[in-house]
């Protein structure tokens, strides 16, 4: 017995998952910097007192001259589940706990320039599901871990008015692990396992897909007052290509635990473990080789307001907007035995807006009391609700504050919780050529979710 | 300038509760309870050929949609996912009785047109496989696994695969196989010259089976309920005809020669017999030159050669013998039932009063290539038909309503 098209459908199911990883940067939460993240991340137009501003705003300029550093991480954790209609079967996910740092340092002297350098990671998400959940064919984890690194410098054009930028290097690792579905794969030509009576989600092997990528971009900004007690602010992230050129795809067999009975399909004697029958598929078709396929961080403009006229308050209001349109399609390259099913994978995503408000009450102490609250819209439209990310609009709700420890030391802490409506979404794969209709009827269940986050940063400046 | 004394505090209330607005949402994006009430939130069904909606010697989709589980589901308003077999069936089931064809286009005793590629999913909520007897549900190979066993559980066992649906309600009709052909061969004891098993478990071996059944099923899906159903009396069935009857109808003795081929000799001992005939393999034997089917019909053991008079007769002790295992079987079902808080339906009562009122003819009906064997039984003499599923189904919801006090609607 031959599984003749192992290899291909093995593989498209791994290329499957990348644009909705990718699509789980639409849950990025931007959590750069305590005080920003407090409000709601509205400081564009009003930014923060704090270098997170080289990614928040290029062009504002630090209010104290000298050296400034914030340094940092943000604790986040997702809580997904996924209940399924066919048997009320409620599906947790398995998201660990993440740790994400952010890193910042900018340096005004006496002339109208500053200078500046930014780590931080605006796109990111582990999802990781556990091994019952039916979903673990699409992604049983995806791992997306992204890190841009940006110089900046910034310049005073006149008292009220300044504009700054930089290159942004970006960094991304990738890791997706999948369960191989026996139910779809090909004994002989023209008839599946699944037809022979394997059932659906029968788990013969997994494959796991590993890659990294550089790229590079740049952000962008221009910060003015235009009155005693308004600012505004605006700012563009460039989009960054992520090219994985050189992603490996390794393959392991996962014992069925099924013994065959008498007269079964496959014609091997009774009591045949099914296993022995399968074996051979892993040191012959399903063998480690490359693929190669881009994925591109989208683009994000951000304009925003400030009103500083009442007594030690700041009030602010953002437009975001992100350019997930960019997913549209995804290019899929094989480098091994089944490059003859390169492909160009198409993807629904939409373009998203967000609203953000924010709030800071500053006190005699030197401490502060912020509020923020920010919705979007979901980036992937109801036909891609799925195990690699269960993406739906979302609300974030923020409290957090500022305690100066010493002169020159200070903290940030922030508090924010996600709150989502659920969405309706899938567990398998939508075919490679269907319709919008078809792949909502996919549709099989409803995936919630929801996130706490509390963040932490330390400015000190020299 | 303005002062905001209780801004912050303001703000984040207002923020949280519209955002806890957002969340009421939840609960009409999941699934929903079914109308039948919660505990038909997951319906499954294990047993044998019957519940699978195996008709006239084969199944296809047609005939699974027939089966009284989905009708059941169907008035529970529950999901329901059955290994739907595709085009003309494995095997296709008997079209004509008289020529022998099969449904579909060019369709033989061999022809399997396999699982239908949409109905490959995990979970089904029909798990029962023809030819199941009472010992499969919890095994995945036995010696009663066929063809169908695979094709329908994939190398699971029934109690396996019913336990992935997350049951909350189950029907189990099982046992009929452990008899079935043991009354259709008239062979109640082994005889392994004519391939005969005869009775396959004794009432022990059933109940130690059954308890493993039911104590994995429960164990599995604690707070299941449902519904067990008793096994049949094979001496219910059309294609069981009395001798006497035979005997004394020249029409009968007609149609028998008629559909032999070959003329067919009554032997005296028939007249006024009690012995019952399985006319339908009995007159395919002779028809076929079997040599253990010489063109006589004899109505008790003694008087011809063995297997003369034997094999296809079920002569009045055998039928005792055969309707006391039932019974047996069925007393401890009930008993079971009760002890777990099923359900118990025993569809002898039924078929009983079918074949005494004539609507389970008391002689099949040869001349009639697609009513054989009457309206409530199928081409094969022995597997319920669609009307026949039917009725059982509102039979059982009768049960149900009264077992659990549910409102479960007849069907139509």
């Amino acid at each position: 017995m031959t599984l003749h098209r192992a290899s291909r459908n093995t593989l498209a199911l791994v290329m499957l998952g990348l644009p909705a990883m990718a699509g789980a940067q639409a849950f990025g939460l931007n959590e750069i910097g305590s005080c920003a993240f407090a409000r709601g991340f509205a400081v564009t137009g009003a930014p923060c007192a704090d270098p997170s501003s080289i990614y928040w705003n290029p062009a504002a300029m630090p209010k104290a001259r000298g050296l400034t550093t914030l340094v940092g991480a943000a604790i986040i954790k997702i809580d997904a589940d996924f209940t399924r209609d066919s048997s009320f079967t409620r599906y947790e996910g398995d998201i660990p706990t993440a740790v994400v740092p952010h890193l910042f340092l900018n340096y005004r002297g006496a002339g109208k320039l500053a200078y500046g350098l930014g780590l931080y990671v605006p796109y990111g998400l582990t999802s990781q599901w556990k091994d019952d959940f039916p979903g673990r064919f699409s992604a049983k984890k995806a791992s997306l871990q992204t890190i841009y690194v940006q110089p900046n410098l910034s310049y005073q054009i006149t008292d009220n008015w300044s504009i700054g930028g930089g290159p942004v290097i970006g960094r991304s690792s990738v890791e997706l692990i999948q369960a191989l579905d026996l139910s779809s794969q090909s004994p002989q030509p023209g008839v599946t396992f699944g037809q022979l009576g394997f059932a659906k989600y029968t788990e013969f092997g997994r494959v796991t897909l590993t890659g990294s990528a550089m790229a590079y971009g740049f952000n962008v900004g221009l910060h003015g007052r235009f009155s005693k007690n308004w600012e505004l602010g605006l700012r563009l992230l460039s989009q960054l290509s992520f090219n994985y050129d050189d992603a490996d795809v390794v393959f392991t067999q996962t014992p069925t635990g099924i013994t065959l009975a008498q007269q079964n399909p496959l014609r091997a004697p009774p009591g045949t473990q099914l296993d022995a029958v399968l074996a051979p598929q892993f040191s012959t078709v399903l063998v480690d080789q490359k693929v190669s396929t881009q994925i591109r961080h989208p683009a994000q403009v951000q304009l925003g307001f400030g009103y500083s006229g009442f007594d030690n308050v700041t009030l602010s209001a953002d437009y975001a907007y992100v350019g997930w349109k960019s997913f549209n399609s995804l290019p899929v390259n094989f480098q091994g035995p089944a490059a003859g099913n390169s492909r160009v994978l198409q993807e629904d995503y939409n373009n998203t807006s967000s609203l953000r408000l924010g709030a800071e009450r500053r006190f005699m102490s030197g401490s502060a009391l912020r509020v923020g609250f920010s919705a979007a819209a979901s980036a992937a439209p109801p036909e891609t609700v799925t195990p690699l990310l269960p993406e739906m609009d979302r609300q974030l709700g923020m409290i957090g504050g500022f305690l100066p420890l010493t002169a020159k030391l200070g903290l940030d802490a922030t508090y924010a919780h996600i709150f989502t409506p659920g969405a309706r979404g899938r567990t398998d794969e939508r075919a490679a050529v269907s319709t919008i209709t078809q792949a909502i009827a996919l549709n099989n269940g409803a995936y919630t979710l929801k996130a706490n986050i509390l963040s932490l940063s330390l400015k000190y400046a020299f | 300038m303005h002062r905001l004394n209780h801004f912050a505090r303001v703000a984040a209330l207002g923020a949280v509760v519209s955002l806890a607005a957002c969340e009421s949402k939840r609960d009409v994006l999941g699934p929903t309870t079914p109308p039948g009430g919660d505990i038909f939130k997951s319906y499954v069904a294990l047993g044998n050929s019957i519940t699978a909606g195996f008709q006239s010697n084969g199944i296809n989709d047609s005939t699974q949609r027939q089966s009284y589980a989905r009708l059941l589901a169907a008035s529970m308003g529950t999901q329901y996912h059955y290994p739907s077999i595709a085009g003309r069936g494995c095997t296709p089931p008997i079209a004509n009785t008289q020529t022998g064809a099969l449904v579909g286009t060019g369709s033989t005793g061999q022809t399997c047109d396999l699982r239908a590629a949409s109905s490959v999913t995990d979970i089904l909520n029909n798990v029962a496989v023809p030819g199941a007897r009472v010992l499969d549900p919890t095994s995945a190979n036995t010696v009663a696994s066929n063809a169908l066993t695979t094709f329908i559980l994939g190398g699971r066992t029934q109690v396996t695969k019913a336990l992935e649906a997350q049951p909350t309600f189950a029907s189990i009709w099982i046992g009929n196989n452990d008899v079935l052909v043991a009354g259709l061969s008239g062979i109640i004891v082994p005889q392994p010259a004519l391939g005969q098993n005869g009775i396959i478990s004794t009432l022990a071996q059933f109940q130690t089976s059954y308890e493993a059944m039911i104590s994995q099923l429960t164990a599995g899906a604690p707070g299941l309920k449902g519904v067990l159903i008793g096994v049949a009396q094979v001496g219910n069935l059309p294609s069981l005809s009395f001798g006497g009857l035979i005997a004394s109808s020249a029409a009968i003795q007609a149609g028998i020669t008629a559909a032999a081929g070959k003329p067919v000799t009554v032997h005296p001992n028939c007249t006024g017999s009690t012995s019952l005939i399985n006319v339908p393999s009995l007159v395919g034997a002779i028809r076929a030159n079997s040599p253990v089917a010489p063109p006589i019909i004899s109505c008790d053991k003694t008087s011809l050669t063995f297997p003369v008079g034997d094999l296809f007769v079920l002569d009045a002790q055998e039928q005792a013998t055969l309707s006391a295992t039932i019974s047996a079987y069925n007393a401890y079902i009930k008993g079971k039932a009760d002890a777990i808080g099923f359900a118990y339906y025993d569809p002898n009562v039924l078929f009983a009063a079918k074949r005494a009122n004539g609507e389970i003819p008391p002689f099949p009906n040869l001349a009639n290539a697609t009513a054989t064997f009457g309206n409530l039984i199928s081409l094969d003499g022995v597997h319920p038909s669609a009307a026949a599923h039917i009725v059982i189904a509102n039979e059982l919801i009768a049960a149900i309503n009264a077992k659990y006090g549910t409102t479960l609607k007849p069907v139509p």
